[in-house]
C-alpha cells in the first residue's frame, strides 16, 4: 500500500490551512472514488489527504434568491434525494442516479467528479447545461468561473495547488421548462458513461421552443452546450424533421471538435440518436 | 414414480449459513504465525528467452527468506494434463505476459514486492504470434514445443467427426448456407481470486489449503515436481469462491510454488492474487473462428453440416485438446444429418493462455451453430421452434458420431416447454409484424424481438478419460454421519446433494450427515472435478456407499428385532418390524456396534464404457447428453445499438433434480453468464497485451442487467444416473449467448456473427478497433 498522511478538516478555513501548509504536497480527499483507484496503480503524487468530506459549508444545497448553491463536498446520493434539485435540477439528479452503483454514490461528490474532470464524467453534461459557475477558495481569496472555462481538458482543471472547490452555482431554470439526461453505457450499472446527453427545453404558447439547453457527455475533451443545435431549435415549432436535423447537427458539432477517432464511427450514429431523442423528451408532449 | 423423501425436495444448502454469515474462510483470511507471503516475478513480455537469471539480489532484501526458480523443481517443474508443456516457473523461455519466471517469499508483501523487484531477469524478446490464423504459417515463429513428429510446432491438436460427404450434400443441395462465426476468451470472473497457503510438516512433507478443481491432481503434481512420495504430500480444500473451470492449472502451479518456498523456508507461505495478477495471469475460455456449411431440403429437412473451427489455446496446452474434442463432438448441434464433418484445430500463440471454462467448447461452438440453424429456419421459411423440432434428435436416433439414443432424451419436450412458457407464437407473430410494418429505421425505434437456441450436451469426461469416483460414509461415535468425496464443491451444491443422497439412502435426516470438504489423506481420488459429473459420478459413488452401510444397519435391526430383512420397514429414521414397535434409529446403530459391525463403508461407480475412434471420427462420445431449450426476449435500441434481455424461458431436460434450489441457482447463474458473454464480456489481446486487467474494463453483467428467469425442468430420467439424474451446471450456460443473438436478429433483421454483441456491433455490424498499449499490464503487476 502506498504510505501518505491522513488528516480530516472541520471546517473551509481548516481545509485551506492544511492544504498550503509548506514542506507537504496535500491533495483534498472528498469521497476518494477517483483518488483511491489511481493510487492502486500510480505512486501517489501527495504526502497527505486533507479530508474535507464532513465539512459542514461544503455540504450545503439551498435556493439564493434565482440561484441554487450547491456544495463541492455534496455526494450523488445526497444530491438525488434533494427535494430542491429534483424540482430545478432533475437532469442533474438523473445524472446522479445513473452513477457507479449505490456504494459509489453514497461515496463520490459532485465536487470531486468536476475536479476530476473525466470527459465521461456523468455531472458535467447536466452542469454544463445549467450554465454552472465554479467557485474556487484559496487563502489567496475566491475565484469564480463558468464550469466551461474552468475545466480545460480531459483530467485537466484550473484549479491550482492549495485551492478548492468550495460550490457550484447556477440559475434556477425558468418555469415550465423540462429536463432529461440519458446515459449509454455498456451495462446498465457500474458502467462508464459511453456517450450521454442532458438537455433541458421548454415551448410557449405558440409551440415553440422558447428555451433551449444541450450538452453531451463522453463526446468532448471539454463539456460545452451545443449552441449550434440550441440556435436551430429556438423560435421553432419541434417537427419530426427539425428534431431529426438537430441530431444531425450535433453529430457535425461533435466531430468538428474532435476529428475523426476510433469511436467516431459509433458516436457520430448514436449521438444523433440521442440528441433527438432528449430533445423530443423536453420540447415535444 | 418412486416417491423419495429428500430427493428432488427443498432442502438447505449445506454451506449456506457460513457463506450468509461470512464465517467461512477462504485463503485470504487464513493466516498463521510467522507465515511469509509470496509473490511472483511474472514475464511483461509476450515472448522472449530468458537469458540471465540472477535471484541473490532479492534474498539480500530485509525481510525475503526464500527466492525460488524452475531449478527448484524435479525437471524444472513440468507438468500438464493431458499435454505436458508449462512448467511450474518457466524455464528457459516465456510465452505470455504473466507467465511466472521466479517466486519470493517474504516476511511482508511489500518485502516480497522489492524481493520480486531485486531479481536480475534478463530476457531476449522474441516475435510472437497474435493471431491464430497465422499460427501454422510456414515462417510463424515458434511458441509451441518441438514436435518431433514433423508437426508444426505451432500445432497443439485436431479433432474430427466424420459421416458421410457434407459438402457433396451442400454443393447439390436447393438451399444452403455458408457462414462463418467468431468468439473471444472470456474471463471466469470468479468472486475470489486465486490463493494459496502450504505448510510445511516435521516430517518433512507439506500441507497445501488450496481452492483447486481437483485436489488429487494438485497432490500428484505436487509429489511429482517437489520430488517427495505421496504420502508426504497433502491437499485441503478450503472453501472456494467461484471456479467455472478457473481453478485448475492456475491454483497447482501455485501450489507447487508457495509449497517449495515453505519446505525452503520452513515456514507456512501464503501467495493471493490481486484480481489484476488474476486477470492478466490466469488462463481464459478459448477464442474461436468458425466456418459452417449447412444444407437443407426446401421442405425444411437438414441434410448435412460442415463445421471448421480454429481454437486459439494461448502459450500453453493445458485442457485445449478435450476443448477441442467436445467442440468437435457438438459443433453440429442437436439435430439428425445425413452428413456431416467436424475438424476443430487447435493451435498455440502468445495470446496469455486458454483452458477449461463451463461449457468447454460447446459454448462456443453453440454460439455458431444455433445461430447458423437460426439462419436455415429464415431461408426454408419456417418458425425457429419448428424448424429444430422437425431436425432435433429423439429417442432411437442415431447421432452424426454413430451413436443410438436409447434412452433420456427430452429436447423435443424442452422446446415445446419453452414456447409455451414464453408466449412464443404470439410475441414471434407480433415483432415480426411490427418488423415489416416499420422497414424504414428511425433513430428513435426500439424494437423486440425473441429467439431460441437448443443444446445438447455430453455428461461427464465422455472418451476424454477414465470416468469414476469414489464415496466413503461412516457413522461416528456421537452418531452423526461423516461423508467424503474426492470431488469438490466450489459452489456447484455437490455437496448437498451428496448429503440428501446419502440421507435418502440411509433413511436418516439429511442434519445429521457432515460432508467434509476433500483432503487427499481421508477422500478417495474420485477423478477431476469437471464436466459437470458430480451429480452423475459422486452421486452414485455415495449412493452405493449409503446402500453398504444401509445393509450393515438392516442386518443389525432384523437381529434386534428378530426378523428377516424382507420385514423391516421404516418409519421416520425408526425401524419397525413384525411387532410394529418403532425402534429408533440410533439404538440400531447401538446394536450394529455391539455385534461388532463395521459401521463405515465405500463406494466406487465406474460409468459404462464408452469409445470414441479419433482417427475415425466415429463412435460413443458420451454415456448421456443433457438437452435444453432457451428463449431470450429483447429490446434493440435502433439509435446506439444497445439491447435489453427483457424476457427469459429454460427448459432443461436434467434427468432427475436431486435438489432444487442448487438446480435452480446452476440455471440463473449460468444464464447470467452466458448473458454477459453474449453481450458485454469482452478480452482484447493487443499483441499479446490483455487490456481488460480489472472489473471496470471487463464487465460482467450485474443485477439489473438479468431479467427475470423462467426456468423448468424436463425430466427424462437415465438409467445410469442416481435416480436417473444427469447434470445441469455447464449446460445452463451454453444455448444463452445463441438464444440471445437470434433474438437480436428477429428484433433488428441483422446478425451479428461476432461476440459480445456490444453496442458497436449491433449498431454498425462490426467492432471497432481502440488500439491498446501494455501499459495496463505493466502497471497490474506491480501492485502494492
Amino acid at each position: 500500500m502506498p504510505r501518505f498522511d491522513y488528516v480530516r478538516a472541520g471546517s473551509v478555513a481548516e481545509a485551506l490551512r492544511l492544504l498550503a501548509e509548506p514542506g507537504l504536497t496535500s491533495r483534498p480527499l472528498a469521497g476518494g472514488t477517483d483518488v483511491l483507484v489511481y493510487i492502486r496503480h500510480e505512486r501517489a503524487p501527495f504526502d497527505r489527504l486533507v479530508d474535507i468530506s464532513r465539512v459542514p459549508e461544503l455540504k450545503i444545497i439551498e435556493r439564493r434568491g434565482n440561484e441554487v448553491v450547491v456544495g463541492g463536498a455534496v455526494t450523488y446520493t445526497e444530491a438525488a434525494e434533494s427535494p430542491l434539485l429534483r424540482q430545478v435540477a432533475a437532469c442533474l439528479v438523473e445524472a446522479c442516479l445513473t452513477v457507479g452503483g449505490p456504494a459509489i454514490r453514497n461515496m463520490g461528490t459532485l465536487g470531486g467528479n468536476v475536479v476530476n474532470a473525466a470527459a465521461c464524467a456523468d455531472s458535467l453534461p447536466p452542469l454544463t447545461c445549467l450554465d454552472t459557475m465554479v467557485h474556487l477558495r484559496s487563502l489567496a481569496g475566491e475565484r469564480t468561473m463558468a464550469l466551461s472555462e474552468f475545466i480545460m481538458g480531459p483530467n485537466r482543471t484550473a484549479i491550482r495547488a492549495g485551492e478548492l472547490l468550495t460550490h457550484f452555482s447556477f440559475p434556477v431554470p425558468p418555469d415550465g421548462a423540462r429536463q432529461v439526461f440519458i446515459k449509454l453505457g455498456r451495462r446498465n450499472a457500474q458502467a462508464i458513461s459511453r456517450l450521454s446527453i442532458a438537455a433541458i427545453g421548454r415551448l410557449d404558447g405558440q409551440g415553440r421552443a422558447d428555451y433551449v439547453r444541450l450538452s453531451p457527455g463522453a463526446a468532448m475533451p471539454t463539456p460545452r452546450r451545443l449552441t449550434e443545435v440550441e440556435a436551430m431549435l429556438l423560435g421553432q415549432v419541434p417537427t419530426d424533421e427539425l428534431l431529426i436535423a438537430a441530431g444531425v447537427r450535433s453529430a457535425e458539432v461533435m466531430i468538428a471538435v474532435t476529428g475523426r477517432r476510433w469511436s467516431t464511427e459509433y458516436k457520430e450514429v448514436a449521438i444523433q440518436a440521442l440528441a433527438e431523442r432528449v430533445l423530443r423528451r423536453v420540447l415535444v408532449l | 414414480m418412486p416417491e423419495y423423501q429428500y430427493i428432488g425436495k427443498p432442502a438447505r444448502r449445506v454451506d449456506a449459513l457460513e457463506k450468509v454469515l461470512g464465517t467461512a474462510k477462504y485463503i485470504a483470511d487464513r493466516k498463521l504465525p510467522g507465515m511469509l507471503h509470496a509473490r511472483c516475478l511474472r514475464s511483461e513480455v509476450p515472448h522472449a528467452r530468458i537469458v540471465k537469471l540472477d535471484v541473490t539480489p532479492a534474498l539480500a532484501v530485509p525481510g525475503v527468506r526464500g527466492v525460488i526458480t524452475s531449478e527448484d523443481f524435479f525437471e524444472h517443474g513440468l507438468y500438464g494434463f493431458p499435454v505436458k508443456d508449462k512448467y511450474m516457473l518457466a524455464y528457459q523461455k516465456v510465452r505470455y505476459v504473466g507467465e511466472a519466471i521466479a517466486a519470493v517469499a517474504a516476511d511482508t508483501p511489500e518485502a516480497a514486492l522489492a524481493g520480486v523487484q531485486a531479481i536480475i531477469c534478463e530476457l531476449e524478446p522474441l516475435p510472437g504470434v497474435f493471431d491464430m490464423e497465422h499460427a501454422l504459417d510456414a515462417d510463424a515463429p515458434q511458441v509451441g514445443p518441438d514436435r518431433p513428429d514433423g508437426e508444426h510446432p505451432n500445432f497443439l491438436d485436431k479433432l474430427i467427426v466424420r459421416k458421410g460427404d457434407p459438402l457433396a450434400v451442400w454443393e447439390q443441395s436447393p438451399i444452403k448456407l455458408e457462414e462463418r462465426y467468431t468468439v473471444g476468451p472470456q474471463e471466469h470472473a470468479y468472486i475470489e481470486p486465486e490463493g494459496v497457503l502450504a505448510v510445511p510438516t516435521p516430517e518433512g512433507g507439506v500441507v497445501v489449503y488450496a481452492p483447486n478443481q481437483s485436489p488429487f491432481i494438485n497432490h500428484g503434481n505436487l509429489a511429482l515436481v517437489l520430488n517427495l512420495p505421496h504420502n508426504l504430500v497433502r491437499v485441503i480444500q478450503p472453501p472456494v469462491g467461484g471456479s467455472f473451470g478457473g481453478k485448475d492449472d492456475i491454483i497447482y502451479e501455485s501450489s507447487a510454488q508457495v509449497a517449495r518456498l515453505a519446505l525452503i523456508t520452513g515456514k507456512p507461505v501464503r501467495m493471493v492474487f490481486s484480481r489484476e495478477e488474476s486477470l492478466i495471469v490466469s488462463y481464459k475460455r478459448d477464442a474461436m473462428r468458425m466456418h459452417i456449411w449447412l444444407a437443407a431440403d426446401p421442405d425444411g429437412t437438414l441434410r448435412a453440416c460442415k463445421f471448421d473451427g480454429l481454437l486459439d489455446s494461448g502459450a500453453y496446452a493445458s485442457e485445449s485438446s478435450f476443448t477441442a474434442w467436445r467442440a468437435s463432438i457438438h459443433a453440429m448441434g442437436a439435430y439428425r444429418y445425413d452428413a456431416c464433418h467436424v475438424d476443430i484445430t487447435a493451435v498455440y500463440t502468445n495470446n496469455g493462455y486458454c483452458g477449461a471454462f463451463r461449457g468447454f467448447g460447446n459454448t462456443e461452438v453453440c454460439m455458431a451453430i444455433e445461430q447458423a440453424i437460426d439462419e436455415m429456419a429464415y431461408k426454408v421459411g419456417m418458425d425457429p421452434i419448428d424448424f429444430r423440432l422437425k431436425n432435433c434428435l429423439r429417442l432411437g436416433d442415431e447421432t452424426v458420431h454413430g451413436q443410438r439414443l436409447t434412452e433420456s432424451v427430452g429436447l423435443a419436450e424442452c422446446l415445446m416447454a419453452v414456447r409455451r412458457l414464453s408466449d412464443w407464437d404470439r410475441k414471434r407473430a407480433e415483432y415480426t409484424r411490427r418488423d415489416v410494418a416499420c422497414n424504414v429505421s428511425t433513430t428513435n425505434d426500439i424494437r423486440r424481438g425473441i429467439g431460441v437456441a437448443a443444446l445438447y450436451h455430453g455428461t461427464s469426461l465422455g472418451a476424454e478419460g477414465q470416468d469414476y469416483a469414489n464415496a466413503t460414509i461412516a457413522i461416528e461415535q456421537d452418531n452423526s454421519i461423516d461423508i467424503t468425496s474426492g470431488l469438490t464443491d466450489y459452489g456447484t451444491g455437490s455437496r448437498t446433494v451428496f448429503t440428501l443422497i446419502a440421507a435418502e439412502e440411509l433413511g436418516v435426516r439429511p442434519e445429521r450427515i457432515h460432508m467434509q470438504r476433500p483432503d487427499t489423506d481421508t477422500a478417495i481420488e474420485s477423478g477431476p472435478t469437471v464436466a459437470s459429473r458430480s451429480t452423475m459420478l459422486g452421486g452414485n459413488a455415495m449412493r452405493i456407499a449409503a446402500m453398504n452401510l444401509r445393509q450393515t444397519l438392516d442386518y443389525a435391526a432384523a437381529d434386534l428385532l428378530g426378523c428377516e430383512l424382507h420385514q423391516l420397514i421404516r418409519h421416520g429414521e425408526a425401524y419397525v418390524g413384525p411387532a410394529e414397535e418403532p425402534v429408533p434409529w440410533e439404538r440400531v446403530v447401538a446394536h450394529a456396534r455391539e455385534m461388532g459391525l463395521a459401521l463405515s463403508a465405500h463406494g466406487k461407480w465406474t460409468a459404462p464404457r464408452i469409445n470414441w475412434d479419433h482417427h475415425a471420427g466415429r463412435g460413443t462420445p458420451y454415456m448421456a447428453y443433457h438437452f435444453a431449450a432457451q428463449v431470450a426476449e429483447v429490446e434493440v435500441d435502433m439509435g446506439t445499438g444497445n439491447v435489453q434481455v427483457i424476457g427469459f424461458w429454460a427448459a432443461h431436460d436434467l434427468g432427475k433434480m436431486i435438489f432444487p434450489q442448487g438446480a435452480y441457482g446452476q440455471l440463473y447463474g449460468g444464464i447470467a453468464q452466458g448473458l454477459g458473454y453474449a453481450l458485454m464480456e469482452q478480452i482484447t489481446f493487443v499483441n499479446g497485451y490483455i487490456q481488460e486487467t480489472n472489473f471496470e474494463s471487463y464487465l460482467i453483467p450485474t443485477a439489473v442487467d438479468v431479467p427475470e428467469i423462467v426456468g423448468t425442468f424436463i425430466e427424462a430420467p437415465f438409467s445410469h444416473g442416481p435416480y436417473g439424474a444427469k447434470n445441469i451446471a455447464e449446460p445452463a450456460m451454453v444455448p444463452t449467448a445463441p438464444a440471445i443473438l437470434n433474438a437480436i436478429y428477429h428484433a433488428t433483421g441483422r446478425r451479428v456473427r461476432d461476440l459480445p454483441a456490444n453496442l458497436e456491433r449491433v449498431l454498425l455490424g462490426h467492432d471497432l478497433a481502440k488500439g491498446g498499449s501494455p501499459r495496463a499490464c505493466k502497471l497490474g503487476l506491480h501492485i502494492a
